[in-house]
Order: structure tokens, then C-alpha cells, then sequence
């Protein structure tokens, strides 16, 4: 009879449901983290720009879904729009000789007035529209199993055409620029173009995953970046620490696996109960904290036990 | 390999099944973020069915302002199985009508149903989502403005453009504006910080400034306040709360109202066999006033007699 | 077939720090010279090299390779005829990248790189053909990332890569200073073996006098930013360290160096 704030009934840490849903979020996101692990340990440049080009992917599809062009090709266009922006930063930093912190962060504030300039308002709905969902909606699996199906498929394309990159020539000058810019000047690689195409694929990256996000959700919303740097690098470190990152396509696999593995670690831990306490959602910067912290320190405490 | 198995065994055990076993009916409630307003809703709701002696059980998640956890919530809400489902302000409502189909939605402290998304029209939602509104009635405290100030020319309003509510709101004042002969200056914000700019900027250009329920503005009111009192510059706001922390006065609804509205609609989905996809939005008629006399006297605004009497508080 | 022509270069211009690092530096280097650059700190050997490869535009002059002037050339592009071995042996190569693609890397030198396979099955057997030259048993390691090597192989494999693809200048800057004595011969008689038989120009710069007597054919002293001394031929066989320290005194009026330059 009484009206309870939480259920006393429940007694599951996670149901099948919540399960499934941070696996579509582990998935979605992955493509984002995919794009930071490209600038922060393969560029060696922090990048902030995915807070706002993550958002830019959303309006660019949402805008042209809502005018009824096919939300696969919005996706592309969603892309096109991120790489733009990733090589605003690129440019930056190296034309004009911005701290590339500093020029990611210009970009992203910039982005913020943007957005909201190509989506008319800052929320645009997506909700009756097609979006790609309705493409795997058909078959036959519930609607919660077909959307981290999906995700996983696009990171699962996303992971082999960059491994492939990465092995080629031009993917080798990536790989170089980032581990020692001289060096590879001095084989005559003009390392400018190098990081503003580096850039500019991470944040195609990010907007890509937007663009899912926001078809996901129902909606773009130009506050949907907030906090997605901070994300994107929790999942690349539980991933390494988890998964390992001997190899390229080791690390890169890491990273979205690392991404379902944050994803997971917050729905258990929204879910856990200990008597009385349970985590809120505002407890999620300590948890993310938590997460990055262990991740990052576990190495250091196995090789001290083996001793 | 051994650390991906145990990774996996691990994630298994955390999956244990539901035991919802509630007596009664379950109501799953999707709130978006911690806020005075959003709270009283909440209260409302839950109140109707306690005055009511109707036997319900609540489960509530709050998103805290993360877009992302507003679809983990609806996934999470999903393998509650409710019998209904309360979403609390826009971004919550739209993850919950994307992923939740087959059960009755009611959207809440939503300005703006349509536009959302959420539903077809506002008589005829037509889907799973219904709910009730809390757009302002522009045009009411456009009037009560101009009530105090007969010949007013220009209005000021301070407002954070990233935030969708405030964005329709300010457009139909414009509206409301533009016909009754008033210039309307706009002074947006990102987030609080540029409040306090905002508000001196509008000093000199506007002759009153109206504040609509926006989240960012309302939460730094007192940088707002400070400035209208030393450039008496008389401030009106359209939530309650506001009146008491220094605007002159508030045309406003109650939020609590609001949430007592909402519970009557699910009662009459979850126990009197209503369909949801052909209840009406709904929204509150009756707004309340309240007036502040220290804070219209810091502003240099005499009360008109026929607002003090038709006030419902007056904060003295 | 390279020409400096009137370099000059300050650094922090107009600073308390300014130092004139070049002074009308003029040098005329003829195809197939082995040049050994000497001269005290300061004096400005390590510009002189960073000057031709690239690394900063002079303030006054011109440089001049094969007629063409590339002045204005950024350093990428100047690096399609040149090969570099820098004096810390880490910076030669990359530490997170395999040996075969380092090599892989080294071969597109001053060539348009593209979307083929980076590391190609037909160059294989050619790595492991150069890099058996060696000796160091890097030929059965083309898989192991170049952070596991010492500074010595590390030094070999960019010796390697700065030669792969021919170059029209070898710039060695220092290359042995931070190696031990015994890796240093090592890699002094690899480089000897290279220059002798690619008949490579190259430009060597050492702190250590005896080298810069046993090896190639010409010597120049560079002091304060500017050619106090080139020999060459006969003369340079002739020439004894007691012989360089007298010259640098009849023509600075002062004792040169620090002891590393002499005892080194």
C-alpha cells in the first residue's frame, strides 16, 4: 500500500534488460572511444573536440533525417561534418601554433554556438522518423537485442577498415607522427597533414557515434557532449588495462570492449545495493574516477604480489 | 584470455533475475535531473495516489543531467516491467518513448509535446506517450507585466539558448510582444556564469525584465536580483520560488499541481481501463500569484491594488 | 653540389638570450666529399647541419643544392636527398613501430606514400639482406618493435634507414657521442663502409679530433658561427692534433676547446 520511493521488492543487481542496454551504449560509444584512442595514444594529441563533435554529428543527421534524406547516408554526412572539425583543431595546432589542448578546446566551445545554429533549437526530435534502427528492427530479434547488434556491427567495420588503415603507407606515417614527429620528418612526411587528417578521422569518429546516439535516444540535443572526453577516456584505460594493447588491432578491439566494459561497470554499480546505500547517478564522475583508478593501478599490485 | 573469461563470469553473475513480486501496481518513474520544480512533480504524483489510498509502488531513477544515463534508465525501466511509466522533463521522456513501446508513458514538465516529438497533436497523442504540460501562458504574465507598468515599450529577458523550454517559451513571448506593440531584448547565457553579465547588459535597454522557468537562469536568480535592485530595474519571474528569493512577482503554476494533475491521469489509465492514445495533454488552468512588496519596494515599483488583491501570497 | 651562401642566423632575437649562431657561414661541399665538421661548444656545428636539413629558416643567405636553391624548403622536403643520423640514437627510429616497419618507413623516403600495404612481402628479403650487413642479428628480428633494441642498434638500424634510399647528402650529427666506446667503432666503421661503398657525400660532425682525422677527405673548424679552416687531400692526411691546435691559435689568438674536444 505504501508508495516507497525505491522498490523494497527489487532485489536484482542487473536485470537481462540493463544488461542489454549497456552493451548498446558500450557499442555506440565505442566508435567514440575508437576516435580517442586514434588522438590520445596513437597521435600522442589530447583532444578535447569530441565534447562538441559528438553533438555536431547528432544535428547534422537529425537535420537531414527530419528532412527526409536516408539516415545511412545522414551518417555519412554526420562524418564529413566531424572531420571538418577535427581539422579546424588540426589547423590550429599546426598552422597556427595553438597548444593542441587549447585548440581542441576552442573548437569545442565554438561547436557548442554551431550546433545549435544547424539544428534551429537546441533539442531536435528524431522520435517517428527512420532512423537506422528500423533496418535490424525487422529481424525478428526484440528491439533491446537488435540495437547493440547493430552497434556492435558498425564497430565491428569501424575496427577492420582501421586496423587495415593503420597498416598502410599512409597509416604507418599516423602511427610515426605520433611516436616521434622528427623521425619521421626526417623520412619526409609532412607531419601538419598528418595530424590534421588524424584529427580530422578521430572526430569523424565521434560524430559518427553522435549521429547514432542520437538516433538511439530520440533525439540531438546540444548538451549531449557534455562529459564525453572524460568517457571516452575511461574506457580507452579500462580497456588497455582489461584487454591488453600489444598490437594495433589488440588495442583497438580493447578500446571498444573497454567501452561496453565502463558501460557495464556503471549500470552494475547504479544497480548495486548494500543495504541502504546505492549509488545515484551524480556518483558517476566518482565512479568513472574509481574505474580509471583501479584500472590504472592494478598492474602495479599484480607485480607486486608476484614478488 | 584468462582476464576476458573472468571479465565474462563476473558479468554473468551480476545477472540475476527480477523478483518483482509488488502487490499492487508498479509505476517506473524517469526523472532527469535534481530540481525543485521536477521534485515537486514528483511529490505531487505520488501524494494523489497516497490521498487516494490506491495502492502503488514507485520505482524512481534519476539521470542527473546525463543524456546517456536517460537510455540506460529506460533500459533499466524496461526490465521493470511497470504497469506505467512517468517521465520527468523532455530529454527523460523522449529516451523513455524511443525505447519503451508497450507500455503507457506519461510525460511530464514537458513545455512543448509536439515539438518534442512525443506525441501527434496535444488532443490526439495517437502513441504510447501522454502527459501533462507546463508551458506558460505567455500572454497571462505578458498582461500581469504590463499591469504594473501600463505603457511598457521594452521587456527584457535573460535566458540560456542551449536549453529547448526556454527557447519556445522566449518565442511566444516574442510573439505575444510583437502584437501587443513591446520590444522584446534578449540576453542569453551558456550557463551561470554569464549570468550576471547578462543581466547588467539589459540595464539601459529594457524598462522590466522577465526571467521564463529556465534551469541555468534560475539557478544563479540571485546575481539577477542584485543587479535589478541596484539599477531598479523591476524583475519578474514565472515559478514561485523565485518570488521569494526577489522578484517582484510570479504568474506562475504550481508544480506540485502539476504532479497531482499527472497522478490523476495515471489513475485513470492504471485503474479505470483509460487508453493512453487518446487522453488529451493536459495542463494546469489555474496559476497562482504571489508577490514580493520588499522587493518591489527595492526596485522602485509601487503594486497596483488590483494585483495585491488578487495575490495569493504576498511576501511582505 | 650542396652551397651555403652567406648564412647567417640568430636565435631569441632582440632578447637578452640572442646569440649569433651563424656568421656568413660560406661552404662549398663537392659531390663525393666526406667532410669532418670540428670546432669548440658554440662554435656552430650542429646549426650548420640543422641549417641544410631544414630545421630553420637563416635569416640571411642561401642554400643551394645541385644548382637548386631550397632555401625555402620546409624540412620534409628537403629530406627526399637527405639522410640524417642524429646524435641521440633513440631519435632515429620509432620506438613503438616494428624493425620492418621502420625499414618500410625509410624506403618511401622523397616518394608519395599511399594506401598500399605499409611492410610489403616482396621487401622482406631485402631488409633482411641490409640488416644482415650489420652483424647485429636484427635480420631474424624484422618483427620486434624498435623499443627493445639498445642505443647502439638502435643507431646501426637508423644508419640503415638514412641510406636505404639514396641520399644526396649524409648528415651525421655527432652520431657516436652517446654510444659507448665500443658501439661507437662499431657504428664508425659501419659508417666508413657505407660512405666507401655508396661513395655517399656526407657531412660528419664529431667533438673528437682523432676522428676527424682518420676519417674522409676533407676537415673544416668551424668558431663562432663561421669556416675558420678547410682542408683537404694531402694536407688533411698530413695533419696532426698538435697542428689543428696551433692553426687555431695563429688564427683566433686564443687556445681552442674544452677537454672533451682534446681528450675525447
Amino acid at each position: 500500500m505504501a508508495t516507497c520511493p525505491r522498490s523494497a521488492i527489487r532485489e536484482q543487481n542487473m536485470t537481462w534488460y540493463a544488461f542489454y542496454g549497456a552493451l548498446e551504449q558500450g557499442f555506440v560509444y565505442g566508435l567514440l572511444v575508437l576516435g580517442v584512442y586514434l588522438t590520445f595514444r596513437v597521435l600522442d594529441f589530447p583532444d578535447l573536440t569530441v565534447d562538441g563533435s559528438l553533438p555536431l554529428g547528432a544535428a547534422v543527421s537529425s537535420v537531414a533525417i527530419t528532412a527526409g534524406i536516408n539516415p545511412y547516408l545522414s551518417l555519412l554526412m554526420a562524418m564529413g561534418a566531424g572531420f571538418l572539425a577535427g581539422m579546424v583543431t588540426g589547423i590550429l595546432n599546426t598552422k597556427f601554433k595553438i597548444l593542441h589542448l587549447l585548440a581542441s578546446i576552442l573548437t569545442m566551445i565554438a561547436l557548442y554556438s554551431i550546433n545549435i545554429r544547424i539544428m534551429g533549437k537546441p533539442n531536435l526530435t528524431l522520435l517517428g522518423t527512420d532512423t537506422v534502427l528500423d533496418s535490424v528492427s525487422n529481424l525478428g530479434l526484440p528491439p533491446h537485442m537488435s540495437a547493440p547488434l547493430l552497434f556492435a556491427c558498425f564497430c565491428a567495420v569501424a575496427v577492420v577498415a582501421l586496423v587495415w588503415f593503420l597498416h598502410t603507407e599512409l597509416g604507418l606515417t599516423l602511427l610515426a607522427t605520433g611516436d616521434n614527429a622528427q623521425m619521421i620528418t626526417a623520412q619526409g612526411v609532412n607531419t601538419h597533414t598528418v595530424i590534421i587528417f588524424g584529427v580530422g578521422l578521430s572526430n569523424a569518429l565521434a560524430a559518427l557515434s553522435g549521429a547514432l546516439v542520437a538516433q538511439n535516444q530520440g533525439a540531438a540535443d546540444v548538451n549531449m557532449g557534455v562529459g564525453t572526453i572524460v568517457a571516452g577516456l575511461a574506457s580507452v584505460i579500462v580497456g588497455e588495462t582489461l584487454f591488453g594493447c600489444r598490437s594495433v588491432a589488440r588495442a583497438m578491439i580493447a578500446a571498444i570492449l573497454g567501452s561496453v566494459a565502463y558501460r557495464l561497470a556503471i549500470a552494475l554499480a547504479l544497480g548495486l545495493k548494500l543495504g541502504s546505500f546505492s549509488f545515484t547517478p551524480s556518483d558517476l564522475n566518482l565512479i568513472t574516477a574509481i574505474l580509471v583508478i583501479a584500472a590504472l593501478v592494478s598492474p602495479q599490485l599484480k607485480s607486486r604480489f608476484r614478488k | 584470455m584468462k582476464r576476458i573469461i573472468l571479465s565474462l563470469v563476473v558479468t554473468m553473475l551480476c545477472l540475476v533475475p527480477v523478483m518483482a513480486s509488488a502487490a499492487g501496481k508498479v509505476i517506473s518513474v524517469s526523472q532527469f535531473v535534481e530540481h525543485p520544480a521536477l521534485d515537486a512533480v514528483l511529490k505531487g504524483t505520488q501524494d494523489y495516489f497516497r490521498d487516494n489510498k490506491l495502492d502503488v509502488t514507485f520505482n524512481v531513477h534519476n539521470a542527473q543531467a546525463n543524456m546517456a544515463t536517460t537510455v540506460q534508465i529506460a533500459a533499466q525501466i524496461m526490465g521493470e516491467q511497470p504497469d506505467l511509466v512517468i517521465a520527468i522533463a523532455t530529454p527523460s521522456a523522449q529516451a523513455c518513448a524511443q525505447k519503451i513501446h508497450g507500455t503507457p508513458i506519461l510525460a511530464t514538465a514537458v513545455t512543448d509535446h509536439v515539438g518534442a516529438g512525443l506525441v501527434k497533436s496535444m488532443e490526439h497523442p495517437g502513441g504510447n506517450v501522454s502527459g501533462t504540460s507546463d508551458m506558460l501562458p505567455v500572454a497571462r504574465q505578458l498582461d500581469l507585466i504590463r499591469e504594473f507598468h501600463p505603457g511598457i515599450k521594452t521587456l527584457g529577458v535573460i535566458y540560456n539558448s542551449g536549453e529547448a523550454n526556454s527557447v519556445t517559451l522566449v518565442k511566444l513571448l516574442k510573439d505575444a510582444c510583437d502584437a501587443a506593440g513591446i520590444k522584446l531584448e534578449e540576453a542569453t547565457v551558456l550557463n551561470s556564469a554569464g549570468i550576471y553579465q547578462a543581466a547588467k547588459s539589459l540595464v539601459g535597454r529594457a524598462e522590466a525584465i522577465f526571467l521564463p522557468t529556465d534551469n541555468t537562469v534560475i539557478s544563479a536568480l540571485e546575481s539577477v536580483v542584485k543587479v535589478c535592485r541596484q539599477n531598479k530595474l523591476p524583475l519578474y519571474a514565472a515559478d514561485n520560488d523565485s518570488v521569494e528569493r526577489g522578484t517582484i512577482a510570479a504568474l506562475a503554476f504550481d508544480y506540485y499541481k502539476l504532479g497531482y494533475q499527472t497522478g490523476a491521469m495515471a489513475k485513470r489509465i492504471l485503474f479505470d481501463g483509460a487508453d493512453v492514445s487518446t487522453m488529451p495533454v493536459e495542463s494546469l488552468q489555474e496559476l497562482s500569484l504571489h508577490v514580493n512588496l520588499k522587493a518591489a519596494e527595492a526596485m522602485g515599483v509601487t503594486v497596483p491594488e488590483s494585483v495585491l488583491s488578487r495575490a495569493e501570497k504576498v511576501i511582505k | 653540389m650542396l652551397v651555403l651562401d652567406n648564412i647567417t642566423k640568430y636565435f631569441n632575437r632582440g632578447t637578452i638570450n640572442e646569440v649569433l649562431a651563424l656568421n656568413n657561414l660560406n661552404l662549398t661541399v663537392n659531390e663525393g666529399d666526406f667532410i669532418t665538421v670540428i670546432g669548440s661548444n658554440g662554435a656552430g656545428k650542429s646549426t650548420t647541419l640543422t641549417c641544410v636539413a631544414g630545421g630553420f629558416k637563416p635569416d640571411t643567405g642561401a642554400i643551394r643544392i645541385n644548382n637548386e636553391d631550397i632555401t625555402d624548403w620546409p624540412e620534409y622536403r628537403r629530406a627526399a636527398f637527405i639522410g640524417r643520423v642524429f646524435q641521440d640514437p633513440l631519435k632515429g627510429t620509432c620506438a613503438s613501430a616494428s624493425i620492418e616497419q621502420n625499414m618500410a618507413l625509410a624506403l618511401k623516403r622523397g616518394k608519395p606514400r599511399g594506401l598500399s600495404k605499409g611492410v610489403k612481402d616482396k621487401d622482406r628479403p631485402w631488409f633482411r639482406e641490409q640488416l644482415a650487413t650489420l652483424g647485429l642479428g636484427l635480420e631474424n628480428r624484422l618483427k620486434d618493435t624498435a623499443g627493445l633494441l639498445s642505443g647502439g642498434q638502435r643507431q646501426a638500424l637508423t644508419m640503415l634507414m638514412a641510406t636505404m634510399v639514396r641520399p644526396d647528402i649524409l648528415l651525421l650529427d655527432e652520431h657516436t657521442a652517446a654510444l659507448d666506446p665500443k658501439t661507437a667503432n662499431q657504428i664508425l666503421e659501419l659508417t666508413h663502409t657505407i660512405v666507401e661503398t655508396q661513395h655517399l657525400t656526407t657531412l660528419m660532425v664529431t667533438h673528437n679530433m682523432h676522428q676527424a682525422l682518420t676519417f674522409g677527405n676533407r676537415l673544416i673548424m668551424l668558431d663562432r658561427g663561421e669556416v675558420i679552416l678547410d682542408v683537404a687531400g694531402e694536407e688533411k692526411k698530413n695533419l696532426t692534433v698538435d697542428n689543428l691546435l696551433q692553426r687555431f691559435y695563429a688564427l683566433r689568438g686564443e687556445a681552442m676547446g674544452s677537454d672533451r674536444l682534446l681528450l675525447g
